[in-house]
């Protein structure tokens, strides 16, 4: 093969009709979906999610434009009607719209939060047999408004799950993002974020538990265009068997951004000898007066804790699985309620420690 | 109540041996206190008597409530009693204090076959404990020893002693990093967990804590074994004269 020529298409990628991400792409080195789907079936079905909205939120379908990605293309090639849920201006409820269904095929989903508004989103994306999902979401958060969004995710062992998220926040307006993930055969989860008004904020965290040969990989590029913007990103990852974790985290500061006040984290627990992590953080600064930070680490459980816990009469399982959760929770101290996620990680670690 | 025989343990796959035929028996009810120059193996043979890691046992033999000692694990040993009061008591991140010291009374109460405390029982004794060693209501609920000073360390240490009401208790330097007053608050909660069912083994440089926590017998650890012993009084002559004449 010459260097520069385009590889013959995959079985999967000829259902498909076009070239799908691979290793050889940079953002895609540690998830090649090229190499890994395996289905030749469900390839280009419709999706057709579940959606529950409360009083005064409006959904309808609309033609909407495909992304520019090439998992956004694929998106709008097989679904040309978007669902589209908007808020009325300065909207409030106590209930979430909940989304779920998400287990198999091609779905394209825009959510318009109007100006003043607040929304919770809690979204599930699950599958209990081989599926492939290729989800691609949008979020308008006009001036002034706040979006909570909560995602849970655990597919089948053998899924392909690629979710992509475009979120574009104006002025004054808030994303607070949890997410807990228990992985799938190969998955990513990319959000792309562009700050552009002023003092907008963004928390967006999120911890994976992986076992078996799962793979997830959590992906963000987040774009700050203009002043005051506040970012907090924590991401913390448990991993052993095979499983392979993947961390991708890029803060793009622009030249109008001043007073960008930005920090990353992404920290990793490793469990056994045959798992891997994958990590990437990325700074890029145009704007001379901000306060940007970024750190990655990758461990094991410190050993002399865990005697100290058993020395008081903790057994080791119990004493691994506490410290463990107590790792983990720390990507959820800021939602205002964790409860959900901390029983799923607790059973999760209680069954495997 | 525990009788260690001959105990011979190494570190480093058997290159260094840091323990060398140490004997020692401590009846129920007695208090003994163990000094010794740097390096002797006074650490050693609480973490080894404890069960942690990195250290093979080579000859000997420790025989605790007529079990074999050495052949359970360590939250066995805890189970049966045990307590080991740390010298450096470990950080625990993200886990409250009260909820580590619930799931460990707990924990020890299921593999008694006792049904768990309480939550409201767990509370109230727990609160006069905290109050008896002067520890702010606030602490407990912060991580386990998460940026506590030395001194708050070691209180906490006590504090879960008294709250876990362990058999046969090891103290490891307990008096290093407190004040005087913090000494006596320590000792005075020490004092009143002695009794004719329990027994202790203090770990100590210094004579000091000594006359607070009065000793039934005091022992020299030098080169990994017992080289002499002697009453409460023995303590005063070693701190006067130092170790010089009994190290190798």
């Amino acid at each position: 093969m010459q260097p520069n020529s385009t590889p013959a298409l995959t079985e999967a990628e000829t259902i498909l009709g076009g070239a799908l991400p691979h290793r050889r792409m940079e953002a895609w080195k540690w998830t090649d979906v090229r190499a890994s789907l395996r289905q030749k079936q469900g390839l280009t079905n419709i999706c057709t999610p579940e959606i529950s909205v409360p009083e005064g939120i409006i959904v309808s379908r609309e033609t909407i434009p495909a992304e520019s990605t090439v998992m956004g293309a694929f998106a709008a090639r097989f679904v040309t009607d978007c669902i589209v849920i908007s808020t009325p201006e300065n909207y409030k409820s106590d209930q979430p719209i909940r989304i779920s269904g998400l287990g198999n095929g091609h779905a394209r989903i825009l959510i318009k939060l109007a100006k003043g508004a607040e929304l919770s989103v809690v979204e599930t994306h699950e599958s209990d047999t081989a599926s492939f999902i290729n989800l691609d979401m949008q979020f308008d958060i006009s001036e002034g408004a706040k979006l909570t969004r909560t995602i849970f995710h655990a597919d089948h062992t053998d899924t392909t799950r690629i979710a992509s998220s475009r979120i574009n926040v104006q002025t004054d307006g808030e994303i607070t993002q949890h997410m807990l993930s228990f992985g799938a055969g190969l998955s990513r989860f990319e959000t792309r974020l562009t700050a552009q008004g002023k003092n907008v904020k963004v928390d967006i965290h999120g911890a994976y538990l992986l076992d078996e040969k799962r793979h997830v990989d959590m992906t963000s590029h987040i774009d700050l265009i203009d002043e005051n913007a506040q970012i907090r990103q924590s991401v913390k990852g448990v991993i052993t068997d095979k499983a392979r974790g993947v961390f991708q985290g890029k803060f793009h500061v622009h030249r109008r951004a001043q007073f960008t006040d930005a920090e990353m984290r992404h920290d990793a627990l490793m469990l056994s000898d045959t798992c891997e992590v994958r990590a990437k953080p990325e700074l890029e600064i145009y704007a001379d007066d901000v306060a940007c930070a970024h750190g990655n680490t990758v461990g094991a459980l410190d050993e002399s804790a865990l005697f100290y816990m058993r020395q008081r009469g903790i057994p080791a399982s119990q004493a691994r699985a506490l410290l463990t959760q107590a790792f983990v929770a720390q990507a959820f101290e800021s939602m205002a309620d964790n409860t959900e996620f901390m029983t799923r990680i607790s059973n999760w670690l209680e069954q495997r420690l | 109540m525990l009788k260690i025989n001959n105990l011979t343990a190494t570190v480093n796959d058997g290159a260094q041996t840091i323990l060398n035929g140490l004997s020692l028996h401590i009846p129920a009810g007695e208090v003994h206190a163990i000094m010794g120059p740097n390096g002797a193996g006074k650490s050693t043979l609480s973490y080894v008597l404890t069960g942690k890691d990195g250290y093979d046992v080579t000859d000997g033999s420790v025989e605790y409530l007529g079990q074999d000692l050495l052949a359970m694990q360590p939250e066995e040993r805890a189970t049966a009693g045990m307590f080991l009061s740390f010298q450096y008591p470990l950080e625990i991140p993200g886990v409250p204090t009260m909820t580590f010291l619930r799931t460990a009374l707990n924990a020890q109460r299921k593999s008694r076959g006792d049904k768990p405390m309480s939550a409201p029982d767990f509370l109230k004794k727990a609160r006069e404990i905290a109050s008896d060693l002067k520890i702010k209501p606030d602490m407990l609920k912060r991580p386990l020893n998460v940026g506590f000073s030395g001194g708050e360390k070691k209180r906490m240490e006590i504090f879960q002693m008294m709250m876990l009401e362990p058999k046969m208790i090891i103290m490891d330097e307990t008096d290093s990093g407190l004040d005087v007053d913090a000494l006596r608050i320590v000792a005075d909660g020490v004092n009143a967990l002695r009794g004719p069912e329990r027994a202790m083994l203090i770990i100590t440089h210094y004579q000091r804590l000594l006359d607070y926590i009065v000793p039934d017998r005091v022992h020299v650890l030098a080169d990994g074994k017992i080289v002499a012993s002697g009453d409460a009084d023995f303590a005063k002559k070693l701190e006067a004269e130092g170790y010089d004449a009994y190290a190798a």
